[in-house]
């Protein structure tokens, strides 16, 4: 078959079938007297009530712009496989949550939001620079930043008191020492060294407190065999091995939440989710837990929070309304609501909407907003990039200390990460 | 296919005369075989074809998804080839396949045996049986991962009070081995019921003068099992074997819910590595050519299989 | 006396295979009944229920989700996909199976060959065809295309079938004037009705547990199906809603248990001939 026939046949098949389709969708009502429709999707979020706060809001926005609003939501773990689907059929939503390097990997099918960014910016005292980095690409910003996820560390005060500890350990050394007392106690701590996401979340935070990168400054070479990495994994061997049960070798994003509302585990590092869990079951273990700030090493105090971003397709069609429910989104009593609605999950990306009661409100939250300031796109030194994601997405460092608790020898772990480093930048996205 | 698209335009033309000239054309054999496999025909260009090309080109270009790439011949089979998550793929993938399939063979012939014998509630048991085939795996997968969970698992739980393992048992997704034994259990449970059914089925057909013959000779249970219910059962296990070999192969739900291919990639199969490198990485070239890796092979075994069931 | 020992020694040795294949299933059950306290505490025993039995978690699934809509969506689309795929392979299986013509064994393979099709990433390209036929987030998207995995299977199921039908039956209805399409209809297909059940019952179960297209395809939740809108709303990230997600499972299996009891027999016969023949 010649290609002219094949598009010929499919485009004769395509009006044929997409007039079957108007008649089988009877009782709809023709286009043009359907209210102006934005699509909006977003992932199930971790605090169900912020979804319906969200709804809330894009329905009260709908009726302000005389327009309807859909918000689709589902599974987190699901989404890559949508957006992908999207990007590839150049149709779908409007708009969509985005994450990690969504805004690199899909830099020219994303519309530009300059404008967007840059008033929001003057009107609430500035982006925090992690979140925006996450945004802004070469081409200009294509996601505008829309919330982050402080990941501190969670532990339980009854067994901390137990084995003797008043306060939680201020860093990773002083976590492995006291990590030691509380697994004989029968109360081990937890740090995931699975394929989940947690498991990098923590990785790059001990790494650079450590003074370790994963890849230079230039974004371009691979930085991870290093002596700074060997004692980082020195480190986890040891935590692994005194400290934690080797059920972390098969741990999920759900297991570590598990682990401490079972009332087994002391310490885990992960957002406030099992917190806020347990309040909303009425469980007990609630009274007992507490957050404190990420550890901090040798380098310093760092973390790695997940930054979530609202992104146009250049697919939309309707690219200014997406804009203004965007604004509509981040009015000063809309985004308050929507933290409160979260419980102190969501942390907003512009200083001046950071000043929120509700974290001075609950002294087991008052220490979260101060984890913005040592926050850091992944990648970091270097700018975020498709291959960074990549890196992350086949779990290169989890399975490299994985590798090194197992047995392999600490170098040859590490010549391994190296190179599935080097590969991911190898095969890198050229934009152009 | 230009002879019948010629025809539909001739439906079109009406004319007494036309009309019984269209009958004699279109009841002659080839022109009526031609025209009932049309559909299908139509069907798998469009939906499965085309898609399959799109594929291939992915494969052997620098595509990313939804930005195409310049080609690049093998240039990203050499990549993955040379990459050593990618080897390891290959094995796990031989490794699971070939113990799934063994379980499911030798326990789905047994299982077939006995739900062939006519006993009381039959109907019941056969039914139970087909169970876990009948149910979402998407669901039933999740349903198993609890079964595993490193604190909540209800296997180490029963084996440790039944004295059966020391606390705290095996850690089931953590360690390679235990996890490759978890997804191939979890794939084995779920594909048994189409061996068993599907060879039963095979058993029913056995004319059942062949066993009374083979008794009369003095044959044991044993011998008639040998003798004559495996040969004849032979071109059925073919044929469930084949179609089993490559559900197997290209098994995704199982291994993405229980382990994402961890520990240390040792339950990776194509599917997930393809999905993780072309979905969740974006590049479309190689998460193609990672999933069609296996294609030339698994073409020339199924067709080699066919030929053989044909003649037999 | 020994008909009755053998019954016993072949229930003893079933009993290992039905306890694995139905304890997960058990196991669903009894916790789509249990209380989150009790599931999540590590003193509790996992095979039954201490602290009272609950129906929360289904009414959460009523009451919170569009269950019932996906279920219903669940079933429009197996129905109509399932009955299209039927008719397709129907035809085609009669011509590849008794119809002399040139190509017809290629074809064959052709057919079985589309199943070799990794369909991980084929959701991609053919997510941009949906979208060419205008069809996508909507549950055409998936009646459409469901036959590219249900037409291969049925066409060589039936193919075996319809070589079971004796050839003179076909040749006396042909010498009797019937055209050939009122021989396929009238004579061939309905000797040919266990095997066509077979087939149904087959696309149906594969339409029914189909997942990546379902995800992809569709987003608006009142257009999803049963499984993608069960664990689509019910995995919150890190928290899963194992009550309300294993109550969806038991749930979104009924029909389809149901419906094989009642075809079962169907269901063996048919796959008696299609696979001897096939």
């Amino acid at each position: 078959m010649k290609a002219t026939t094949r598009r010929q046949f499919l485009k004769a098949s395509a009006g044929a079938s997409a007039g079957m389709a108007s008649w089988l969708a009877l009782g709809r009502a023709p286009a043009f007297a359907q209210k102006r429709e934005l699509s909006l999707l977003s992932w199930n979020h971790f605090v169900p009530a912020a979804d319906d706060e969200l709804r809330k809001q894009a329905e009260a926005f709908g009726k302000q712009a005389n327009c309807t609003v859909r918000v689709d939501t589902m599974a987190h773990l699901q989404m890559p496989a949508k957006i992908a689907a999207e990007a590839q059929s150049q149709s779908g939503h409007d708009l969509y949550r985005a994450a990690g390097a969504d805004a690199f990997l899909y830099e020219h099918l994303h519309a530009n939001v300059d404008d967007v960014v840059d008033k929001l910016g003057k009107q609430y005292g500035g982006w925090y620079p992690f979140s925006a980095e996450m945004a802004q690409t070469k081409s200009g910003w294509k996601a505008v930043p829309w919330f982050w996820i402080s990941f501190p560390a969670t532990y339980n005060m009854a067994h901390f008191k137990k084995a003797g500890f008043e306060n939680p350990p201020k860093t990773w050394a002083e976590l492995l020492s006291m990590g030691k007392t509380l697994k004989k106690q029968g109360n081990p701590v937890g740090i995931p060294i699975s394929h989940c996401a947690d498991a990098h979340s923590t990785y790059w935070s001990v790494a650079w407190s450590h003074g370790a990168k994963v890849i230079e400054a230039d974004g371009k070479t691979p930085g991870i065999n290093s002596d700074k990495t060997a004692q980082v994994i020195e480190w986890y061997k040891e935590l692994f091995k005194d400290a934690m049960e080797p059920e972390v070798l098969s741990w999920d994003d759900a297991s570590n939440n598990r682990f401490i509302l079972s009332g087994k585990g002391s310490w885990i590092h992960n957002p406030i989710s099992p917190y806020n869990a347990a309040l909303k079951e009425k469980m007990p273990i609630a009274d007992d837990i507490n957050h404190h700030n990420s550890p901090a090493g040798p380098a310093g105090a760092h973390s790695a929070p997940p930054i979530l971003s609202l992104a146009i397709w250049k697919f939309s069609k309707n690219q200014e309304l997406a804009k203004e429910f965007m604004q509509y989104l981040f009015k000063k009593e809309n985004f308050d609501a929507w933290i409160v609605a979260s419980n102190a999950f969501n942390h907003p990306p512009l200083r001046h909407l950071a000043d929120h009661p509700i974290w001075a409100r609950n002294p087991k939250f008052a220490m979260l907003p101060k984890e913005a300031e040592y926050g850091h796109p992944r990648g970091w030194p270097g700018k975020p990039s498709d291959a960074v994601q990549r890196i992350d997405d086949n779990y290169v460092m989890a399975d490299m200390v994985a590798k090194a608790v197992n047995g392999m020898p600490t170098k040859r772990a590490m010549e391994w990460a190296q190179d599935q480093i080097a590969r991911a930048i190898k095969g890198q996205l050229k934009v152009g | 296919m230009a002879v019948t698209s010629r025809s539909i335009e001739a439906a079109g033309l009406h004319g007494p005369g036309r009309r019984v000239r269209l009958r004699q054309w279109w009841e002659q054999e080839h022109v009526f075989g031609y025209g009932l496999i049309l559909p299908a025909l139509l069907l798998l260009v469009c939906l499965v074809a085309y898609p399959f090309g799109m594929a291939v080109y992915f494969s052997l270009s620098d595509y990313w998804v939804g930005s195409p790439g310049p080609f690049v011949g093998l240039a990203n089979f050499r990549e993955i080839l040379a990459n050593d998550v990618f080897r390891q793929t290959i094995l796990n993938s031989f490794v699971f396949t070939s113990l799934a399939l063994t379980l499911k063979t030798v326990l789905g012939v047994w299982l077939a045996v006995l739900l062939a014998r006519d006993v009381r509630g039959k109907r019941l048991l056969r039914g139970a049986v087909l169970l876990p085939w009948v149910i979402p795996t998407a669901l039933s997968t999740l349903g198993w991962w609890w079964m595993f969970d490193s604190l909540y698992s209800v296997v180490n739980w029963t084996a440790i009070r039944l004295g059966l393992m020391n606390p705290p048992g095996p850690n089931w997704l953590g360690q390679s081995a235990w996890a490759m034994a978890a997804v191939v259990i979890v794939n084995t449970w779920r594909g048994l019921p189409f061996f068993a059914i599907t060879v039963l089925a095979g058993l029913m057909a056995i004319p059942r003068e062949f066993y009374e013959a083979a008794e009369v000779d003095g044959a044991s249970q044993r011998q008639r099992f040998w003798h004559v219910t495996m040969p004849l059962l032979k071109p059925v296990l073919a044929v469930v074997v084949l179609f089993s070999t490559i559900f197997t192969f290209s098994d995704f739900n199982i291994v993405y819910v229980l382990t994402r291919g961890g520990p240390v990639n040792s339950t990776h199969l194509f599917a997930t590595l393809a999905y993780q490198i072309g979905l969740q990485g974006g590049n479309l070239g190689q998460g193609a050519a990672i999933s069609l890796f296996l294609f030339p092979m698994l073409a020339m075994v199924v067709f080699l299989q066919l030929r053989y069931i044909r003649k037999e | 006396m020994r008909r009755r020992w053998q019954a016993t020694l072949t229930y003893a040795n079933l009993a290992p295979f039905i306890f694995f294949a139905l304890f997960p299933f058990y196991f669903m059950f009894v916790t789509s009944f249990k209380r989150n306290a009790e599931l999540y505490s590590l003193k509790s025993i996992p095979f039954w229920i201490q602290s009272g039995v609950i129906t929360d978690h289904y009414s959460f699934l009523f009451h919170r989700t569009e269950f019932l809509t996906w279920m219903g969506n669940s079933l429009i689309i197996s129905v109509l996909a399932t009955s299209v795929s039927l008719i397709i392979a129907i035809l085609a299986g009669y011509s590849l199976a008794r119809l002399r013509y040139r190509g017809v064994g290629s074809f064959g393979t052709a057919v079985f060959i589309s199943y070799l099709v990794p369909p991980t990433l084929l959701f991609l390209p053919l997510s941009q065809v949906v979208s060419w036929l205008g069809l996508s987030d909507s549950i055409w998207s998936l009646v459409v295309t469901y036959p590219t995995f249900l037409v291969p299977f049925s066409t060589w199921l039936l193919m075996g079938y319809f070589r079971t039908v004796p050839r003179e039956v076909e040749e006396c209805a042909l010498v009797d004037g019937a055209t050939r399409m009122q021989t396929l209809w009238k004579i061939v297909l309905p000797m040919a009705v266990p095997g066509v059940v077979c087939a149904a019952l087959f696309g149906f179960t594969l339409c029914w547990n189909e997942f990546i297209y379902a995800l992809t395809f569709v987003s608006q939740s009142g257009n999803k199906t049963a499984v993608v809108g069960v664990t689509a709303d019910l995995i919150r990230g890190d928290i899963y809603y194992w009550g309300s997600l294993m109550a969806g499972a038991v749930l979104a299996s009924v029909p389809i248990v149901v419906i094989y009891v009642w075809f079962l027999d169907y269901y063996v016969s048919g796959l008696t001939a299609g696979a001897v023949k096939g």
